[in-house]
C-alpha cells in the first residue's frame, strides 16, 4: 500500500532548496538591517537640556571650538562644562525656562548628564586631535551638526566605515583653517592646494590597544 | 611529495658552554637516564605546575581544605550547574538582542579645573620614602586620578628609575581595604569628636609637661617631621619620642657613628669601583638606595666594546639575593660567619701592608673554617691592588661593628673621598649630641618604651605609622604591654594588627594624597605633592604632629594643613637667619616673592635647587672606637649543624616589612630568586634538606627559647648549609582581603638581639606539607640556549660569543619577508650584563597595561597574567652552589611571528612598524597562538580576572572589582575580558601617543620620544627601545653591538627584541 502520494517525492528537494534560500534571505536581512548603518544612524536621544546646535553653530555661527575647546589638543572632544554655557547665559536669556537645568547645575555644582550619541566601543581609541591635525573636517564624521536641532548620529561609525577613509583619506581632507566650516566643499580649496600626504594606520594597533 | 629533513638544532652544550637549569627537579631530571623531564614534556603540565589535589593546603591556617579567596571561582561546578548556567546565559543573550544599546551618560565638569584637559595626562613631581632613602617621583594623573608612578629623572636617588615596590604603591591608594575613617574602641567615630577628645587629653598633659605621654614612630626622612617633633617636645618637655622600624637601617647608621663619630649614611659610587665586596648586603634589591645603586652598579659594567673594563663583585651571603645573583664570585656563608670572614679579610689586608692602626690588634684569632683560602688571600690582594677603587659594603642585618670595620677598611684602602661619600641622617633620633659627639640614646628605643609601659609611666601612647603589634621584636611582648596603656592612638592606612587593639585609630592619608617633604641620603630635599584629594579624608603624620604641637588643639580650631607645614619648613631652610616667623611672613608674600619662586621651582622640578649635597667631610676613621667595638663583640657560638641551625631574617623584596601586605600585585610578583608567589618560605640548602630529610613543601617548626614558628620548606640552591632563610612581612592577620593569611609570619621568632639572624635554633619536621605556587618552571624553554653568558676574557677573545651559540637558520624562510626599510621600525634591546633581575619592569608593565593578579590557585595552574617574566637560571653543575643568570622575557615581536600564522580569525597580525598587534575583540580564545609561540609570552584570560563588563556582576577572583580599584586602570589600555589572549604590545599606547603628538606639532619623532614602561622603570637602564630606521638611535646602536643575539635565532622568527649577552668578570686566581 502506498501511504504517501508520489508528489511527496519532491518534498525533500523543495525543503533543501527552500531552507537554503530562507537562510540566504535571513542572512541578507541581518546583513543590511543589522548593520550599524541601519541600526545606529539616526539615533537622536533627547538631551536633558534642549540645546540646539542649529541655533548656536548654524544661525549664530559660533565656532565649534568655542565650546569643544581642547579638541585640537586632546583625544576627547569634550562636552563643555556648565561654566562654558554660563559664560554667555549669565547675560543672555537669563530667565529662559529651557536653561533651568543649566542654572541649577551652576548653582548646585552637580554636572549635567548628557546622553552619549557617538559611541565607540571601549577597545577603540579614537583621537580627535590626530584627525584635526591631519585635516579631517568636523562635518566628515558628524554630518551637518549646524542644521540639527537635536544631535543625531549621521554616520555609522563602524570599523568598516572608519577603514574606508583610512585606506584613502585624501577625499576627506581639507585645509586646516576650514576644519570647522560646515559648508566647505573641495572646489572651495585655494588654487593649487593639494591634500596633505597623511599615512593613517590600517593595522590593529592604530586604533585598538 | 618530497620529504624535507627536519631542521637540526645545534647542540647547545658546545665547548665551554654552561649548563643552565631552573630548578632542582629539572636538573635531576636532566641527569637521570630516563628523564622525568621527558615525561613532563608528555604530560600536559610542565614541571613546577603543581598538581592540585582536592585537599591541597593553600592557607596555613586551614590544614584540611583549601581556603578559597572571597568570591574565588571554584573548580567544582557540577554538570547540573553547568547546564543551568548555560541555559541561563543563552536565554539572556536572546533577551539582550531585543534591547536597544545601553544608554550611556556623558558627564562634563561644572566648573573646569585648571590644567585638567580630559584625555591628557598630567605629571606631578613628588617623593617617597623607601626604607630610609627618599626617591623622587613623577606621578601620572588622568583627570585627577593617579594611575602610574615613574621616577623623576632630575632626582639623584632616582634618575628616572624606580623599584618594584614603588611601582606597586599606586595600587595602595585604591586598596579597597583601606581604613575609611577614625575609630574609637574599634567602632567608627566622628573625626571632630575624636580630635576634641584628643585635644582635651593633650591639654591635660600640659600640667606635667607630658610626662606620661609618649610617641612611637619609624625613623623619618622628613624635615617637617623633625621640625614639628621639636615643637611637640617644646610643648611637652617631659615627653619622649621612640623610634622603631622592623627593617631599619640602624646598624649601618650606628656603624658609621662608631667609625666616624656621627650617625651617617654611606653612599657608594659603584660606577667607579673596580672591586666591590658585599658582606651580606643586598644593595641591588632590599637595602635602601637600591635604585641609585642599581644605576651606578650597571654603569660600572656597561660594555660597549671588548676593550671596556668592568667592575668585579664579590658577595658573601647566606642566601641567594639579587645582589648574589649578580656576583662574579659568591661565597655562601651563614650570616653569623660573615663577621668572621671580614675580620679574617681585614687581617689579610693588614698583612699586605695596609695600616689599620689599633684595629689590627682587635680582630681576634678566628678559625677560617668554611672559608676557602683564596677568598682571603686573593680577595685581599685584589682590594689592595685596587686601592682607591675598591670598596667593602656591609648589609644592614650585620651588627654595627661589621659596618664600622667596613668603614675602616674603606678608609684604609683610600675609597673614602674617591668612591665612598657620606650623607647626614635627617632624623638622628636615638642619638644625643654632646658637643659634636653623638652618643647612643638607648632611652629612645622601643625596648625603653616597652619597659615603661607598666600601667603608670605611660598613660598615652601615640603611634605615628608602623605596625608594632605585628612587627615588634617578640621578646618585648609589645601587644601585652600595649593593653596596659590607658589611651593608645594609632595613625595608619589600614585597620591593621595595631589599629585593631589601640583605643583610637586615625586613618592616615596615602603619600599620594598628602603634602610632605623628604630628604635623600645625599641631602636632596624634595616636596611630596598630593595628586588626588584624600579618598577617605584622613590626616598625615606631620599634620597630626602639628595638631599635637599647637596649643589651640581643642578640636575646634582649624586643624593644621600639610601645605602650610611643608612651606614653613622650606622657608626656615631658605632663610634661617631672618627674624620673621613664617606666620608673619606668609601674609606678606605674593607670587613674585623670591620664596614663592623657590617654592614653585621645587614643585616643578621635584627637588629644592641647591639642597644637596650635605656639606661636610668625615674625619679620619676612629681606630680606637672601632677596635673597642670589635673586641667587645667577638663572634662565637656553637658550630652550626642539623640540631643548631641559623635563621636569617630578610626584608622581603615585595612585602618589605609587611607594609605592602595587601597589595595583590606584589603578592603575586614572583620572588626574584625562588619564583614563589603568594607565599614566603623557609629556604634550606640541598645538603641541609638531605641531612634533615626535608623536601620542598614540608612544614617545619623553628624554635628557640620557647618561641616557635611553623614555615614550609623550599630547597634553594646556593643557600648556605645549616642556615635557614626567611623573609619578613608575611602571614598578616589584618592586612585585608588579599593579604590575610598569606605566607608565614616569622616575627614571633625574631627578638631584639636577633633582628638580623638567630643561631641556636632547633628545626623539627612537623609532618604536615604545604603546596607552593611558583612560576619557576612555567614557560620553560626545554634546555635550549636562552640566557647566554661568557667571562670577560672569553668576550675579549670572541666578542660575538652569543651569536655563535644561536646560529641563524640554514633553511630558507617559507615566504618572502616583508620590507621593513621605511617608516618607524620599533625594536628593543635588553642588556643582560646590566640587568640585575630586580623585578621592577614586571610591576611597571602590570601598572601600565592593566594586567590582573589572578591568585595563588590560578598561578599554580600556570595561568599567571604578567606580560613580563624574569627567567632565573641556575648555572653550573654544582647544585649546592651554582651561579645565576637572569633574563627578562616578554613578547619578542617577531618579524616572522609564529603566532600570527595559526590564528584562525586574524586577531593577531603584523603592523607595518614591526609590531605584533593583538586585537582583543577579534580573539575567540582558541589559544593556538600561545601554543605556537616558542617564547611562551602569550597570556590567556581563563577567567574574568578584572570584573565583568561595566555594570555586570561577574565573579572575579576577588569578587566584584571594587569601584576604587577600577581607578588604578590606565585609561589608554583596554581592560581585557575572559576568553581573550593578550601579551606585551611594546606599550603601543605610548607609541601612538607620541606619533599623534608629532603629527600635531609637525615635528618628527625624536629618539627617546617613545619610552616603554619597563624601560622607563628599569633602575639599571638595561632596556633600550626605539626606532631602528632612525639613524643614530640608541636602539640601532645597541643592535649593532657584538654581544647581541636573538632568542632562539635558529627558529628564524627574527625577533625585534634582542639581547646583549651577559658577561661575568671572574678573578682567575679564585680558580
Amino acid at each position: 500500500m502506498q501511504l504517501f502520494p508520489r508528489a511527496l517525492n519532491k518534498l525533500g528537494l523543495a525543503v533543501a532548496v527552500g531552507s537554503n534560500a530562507a537562510l540566504v534571505v535571513v542572512v541578507c536581512l541581518f546583513w543590511y538591517y543589522g548593520s550599524p548603518k541601519n541600526l545606529q544612524v539616526g539615533y537622536a536621544p533627547l538631551q536633558p537640556v534642549p540645546y540646539s546646535h542649529r541655533l548656536h553653530a548654524g544661525d549664530l555661527g559660533i565656532d565649534c571650538r568655542y565650546c569643544h575647546a581642547n579638541i585640537e589638543r586632546s583625544a576627547h572632544a569634550m562636552i563643555p562644562a556648565t561654566q562654558t554655557c554660563m559664560g554667555c547665559h549669565s547675560i543672555v536669556k537669563t530667565d529662559s525656562a529651557k536653561l533651568e537645568p543649566v542654572r541649577d547645575s551652576w548653582k548646585t555644582g552637580a554636572p549635567i548628564e548628557w546622553t552619549k550619541v557617538h559611541k565607540l566601543p571601549e577597545h577603540a581609541y579614537f583621537n580627535h586631535s590626530a584627525h584635526l591635525a591631519a585635516g579631517v573636517g568636523c562635518v566628515t564624521c558628524h554630518g551637518r551638526i549646524d542644521k540639527m536641532e537635536v544631535v543625531r548620529l549621521d554616520k555609522p561609525i563602524s570599523m568598516g566605515w572608519c577603514l574606508e577613509c583610512h585606506r584613502d583619506p585624501s577625499p576627506n581632507l581639507r585645509p586646516k583653517d576650514q576644519i570647522t566650516n560646515m559648508n566647505w566643499t573641495p572646489d572651495m580649496a585655494p588654487a593649487g592646494w593639494q591634500p596633505p600626504k597623511v599615512n593613517p594606520p590600517t593595522n590593529c594597533s592604530g586604533c585598538h590597544r | 611529495m618530497s620529504k624535507r629533513e627536519p631542521f637540526q638544532f645545534e647542540e647547545p652544550k658546545a665547548s665551554g658552554a654552561q649548563v643552565f637549569w631552573k630548578s632542582l627537579e629539572e636538573k635531576n631530571a636532566v641527569d637521570a637516564e630516563l628523564t622525568s623531564r621527558n615525561k613532563a614534556k608528555e604530560a600536559e603540565f610542565p614541571l613546577g605546575v603543581a598538581k592540585i589535589d582536592e585537599g591541597a593546603v593553600f592557607a596555613p591556617s586551614a590544614p584540611a581544605a583549601k581556603k578559597a579567596m572571597p568570591g574565588e571561582m571554584s573548580d567544582k561546578i557540577s554538570r547540573r550547574g553547568f547546564v543551568k548556567f548555560g541555559t541561563a546565559v543563552t536565554a539572556l543573550f536572546g533577551l539582550e538582542a531585543c534591547a536597544r544599546r545601553p544608554l550611556e551618560k556623558l558627564v562634563p565638569y561644572t566648573r573646569s579645573p585648571e590644567y585638567v584637559i580630559p584625555g591628557i595626562s598630567n605629571h606631578y613631581a613628588s617623593v617617597t620614602n623607601r626604607g630610609g632613602e627618599a626617591v623622587g617621583l613623577l606621578i601620572e594623573t588622568h583627570e585627577g586620578r593617579p594611575t602610574k608612578i615613574e621616577g623623576n629623572p632630575e632626582h639623584p636617588a632616582s634618575r628616572g628609575g624606580t623599584d618594584g615596590v614603588v611601582q606597586a604603591t599606586i595600587f595602595d591608594v585604591y586598596d579597597p581595604d583601606r581604613s575609611t575613617g577614625p575609630r574609637k574602641n574599634n567602632n567608627d567615630a566622628k573625626a571632630d569628636q575624636l580630635y576634641a577628645e584628643f585635644g582635651a587629653l593633650l591639654a591635660a598633659s600640659d600640667k606635667d609637661g607630658g610626662a606620661t605621654l609618649r610617641f612611637l614612630a619609624p625613623r623619618s626622612n622628613s624635615p617637617s617631621f623633625v621640625r614639628l617633633r621639636k615643637n611637640v617636645t617644646d610643648r611637652f618637655p617631659n615627653t619622649r619620642f621612640h623610634v622603631y622600624d622592623a627593617t631599619s637601617n640602624d646598624n649601618a647608621i650606628e656603624g658609621a657613628r662608631i667609625a666616624l663619630g656621627q650617625p651617617m649614611h654611606a653612599l657608594v659610587d659603584y660606577a667607579r669601583a673596580r672591586t666591590i665586596i658585599a658582606l651580606d648586603s643586598d644593595f641591588l634589591q632590599t637595602e635602601p638606595g637600591m635604585i641609585r645603586a642599581s644605576r651606578s652598579f650597571a654603569d660600572g659594567r656597561r660594555l660597549r666594546a671588548p676593550t671596556d673594563t668592568m667592575s668585579r663583585l664579590y658577595v658573601v651571603e647566606p642566601s641567594y639575593t639579587t645582589t648574589g645573583a649578580n656576583a662574579d664570585h659568591r661565597l655562601r656563608l651563614p650570616a653569623r660567619d660573615v663577621e668572621r670572614y671580614v675580620r679574617l679579610l681585614a687581617k689579610e689586608v693588614a698583612a699586605l701592608g695596609i695600616d689599620l692602626g689599633p684595629i689590627a690588634a682587635s680582630l681576634g684569632n678566628l678559625p677560617a673554617d668554611g672559608i676557602p683560602e683564596n677568598w682571603l688571600k686573593s680577595v685581599a690582594k685584589e682590594l689592595v691592588d685596587n686601592r682607591g677603587r675598591a670598596v667593602v659594603v656591609a648589609g644592614r642585618r650585620q651588627p654595627a661593628r661589621v659596618h664600622a670595620l667596613a668603614h675602616a677598611l674603606n678608609a684604609a684602602l683610600g675609597a673614602v673621598g674617591q668612591i665612598v661619600s657620606y650623607g647626614s641622617v635627617v632624623d638622628p633620633v636615638g642619638y644625643t649630641n654632646n658637643n659634636g659627639a653623638f652618643e647612643v640614646d638607648a632611652a629612645a628605643s622601643l625596648s625603653a618604651l616597652v619597659a615603661d609601659m607598666d600601667g603608670t609611666k605611660v598613660q598615652t601612647l601615640v603611634i605615628l605609622g608602623g605596625n608594632p603589634v605585628y612587627d615588634a621584636p617578640a621578646d618585648l611582648k609589645f601587644a601585652d604591654k600595649l593593653a596596659k596603656v590607658k589611651t593608645t592612638l594609632h595613625l595608619s592606612e589600614h585597620i591593621d594588627e595595631t589599629s585593631s587593639v589601640t583605643s583610637w585609630h586615625l586613618n592616615r592619608t596615602h603619600e599620594l594624597e598628602a603634602w610632605g617633604d623628604q630628604r635623600s641620603m645625599d641631602g636632596t630635599w624634595a616636596i611630596q605633592q598630593p595628586t588626588i584629594a584624600p579618598l577617605y579624608d584622613g590626616v598625615s603624620d606631620i599634620e597630626l604632629l602639628a595638631f599635637i604641637a599647637s596649643k589651640a588643639a581643642d578640636g575646634k580650631a582649624p586643624r593644621p594643613k600639610g601645605i602650610d607645614i611643608v612651606k614653613e619648613t622650606l622657608f626656615e631652610l631658605s632663610s634661617p637667619q631672618t627674624a620673621t616667623t613664617w606666620n608673619q611672613f606668609a601674609g606678606q608674600i605674593d607670587g613674585d616673592h623670591a620664596f614663592s619662586k623657590q617654592w614653585r621651582a621645587a614643585l616643578q622640578r621635584g627637588l629644592v635647587v641647591g639642597s644637596a649635597p650635605f656639606s661636610f667631610t668625615p674625619g679620619e676613621a676612629r681606630g680606637k672606637e672601632i677596635a673597642d667595638a670589635l673586641s667587645k663583640g667577638a663572634p662565637a657560638g656553637k658550630a652550626l649543624g642539623a640540631d643548631n641551625v641559623e635563621v636569617t631574617f630578610a626584608a622581603c623584596p615585595k612585602m618589605v616589612d609587611g607594609r605592602e601586605g595587601n597589595n595583590p600585585w606584589l603578592l603575586e610578583l614572583p620572588d626574584p630568586m625562588t619564583k614563589i608567589v603568594w607565599d614566603n618560605a623557609a629556604l634550606v640548602s640541598p645538603k641541609t634538606a638531605g641531612d634533615l630529610g626535608l623536601v620542598a613543601g614540608d612544614m617545619i617548626e623553628l624554635s628557640k627559647n620557647g618561641a616557635a614558628i611553623q614555615v614550609a620548606v623550599w630547597v634553594q640552591p646556593g643557600q648556605a648549609d645549616n642556615s635557614v632563610a626567611v623573609t619578613l612581612g608575611w602571614g598578616r592577620k589584618k592586612a585585608g582581603r588579599y593579604g590575610n593569611e598569606k605566607g608565614f609570619d616569622v616575627y614571633p621568632l625574631r627578638t631584639s638581639d636577633s633582628s638580623g639572624f638567630a643561631d641556636g635554633v632547633a628545626l623539627r619536621k612537623t609532618g604536615a606539607s604545604y603546596t607552593f605556587a611558583q612560576t619557576q618552571e612555567h614557560q620553560s624553554m626545554e634546555g635550549r640556549p636562552i640566557a647566554i653568558d661568557a667571562t670577560l676574557e672569553e668576550y675579549r677573545k670572541t666578542p660575538e660569543f652569543a651569536q655563535f651559540r644561536t646560529p641563524r637558520p640554514k633553511t630558507l624562510p617559507l615566504w618572502n619577508r616583508q620590507n621593513y626599510s621605511t617608516g618607524h621600525q620599533w625594536a628593543m634591546t635588553i642588556d643582560l650584563a646590566t640587568c640585575t633581575g630586580c623585578n621592577t619592569c614586571v610591576i611597571a608593565c602590570q601598572s601600565e597595561n592593566n594586567t590582573p593578579s589572578v591568585g595563588k590557585e590560578q598561578v599554580a595552574k600556570g595561568r599567571e597574567m604578567l606580560w613580563m617574566r624574569i627567567d632565573r637560571y641556575f648555572v653550573g653543575t654544582d647544585e649546592a652552589d651554582p651561579k645565576v643568570a637572569v633574563q627578562p622575557v616578554t613578547c619578542q615581536q617577531c618579524e616572522e611571528a609564529p603566532c600570527e600564522n595559526v590564528c584562525p580569525v586574524n586577531a593577531t597580525a603584523h603592523s607595518p612598524e614591526g609590531l605584533n598587534d593583538m586585537a582583543y575583540n577579534r580573539c575567540i580564545g582558541t589559544r593556538y597562538c600561545a601554543n605556537n609561540c616558542p617564547y611562551k609570552v602569550r597570556r590567556f584570560n581563563y577567567l574574568e580576572f578584572q570584573g565583568g563588563p561595566v555594570g555586570s556582576s561577574v565573579d572575579t577572583m576577588y569578587g566584584d572589582l571594587p569601584e576604587t580599584t577600577k581607578m588604578v586602570f590606565n585609561p589608554n589600555v583596554t581592560v581585557r575580558m575572559r576568553g581573550v589572549m593578550e601579551k606585551c604590545t611594546y606599550c603601543v599606547q605610548r607609541i601612538e601617543e607620541a606619533k599623534i603628538g608629532s603629527l600635531r606639532s609637525g615635528k618628527p619623532l625624536k629618539d627617546g620620544a617613545v619610552v616603554t614602561a619597563c624601560q622607563q622603570a628599569c633602575p639599571a637602564g638595561a632596556i633600550v627601545f626605539g626606532d631602528l630606521n632612525e639613524p643614530g638611535s640608541r636602539v640601532a646602536e645597541h643592535k649593532r653591538r657584538d654581544r647581541g643575539y636573538d632568542l632562539l635565532a635558529d627558529l628564524g622568527t627574527h625577533p625585534r627584541t634582542t639581547y646583549l649577552g651577559k658577561v661575568r668578570n671572574p678573578n682567575k686566581e679564585m680558580g
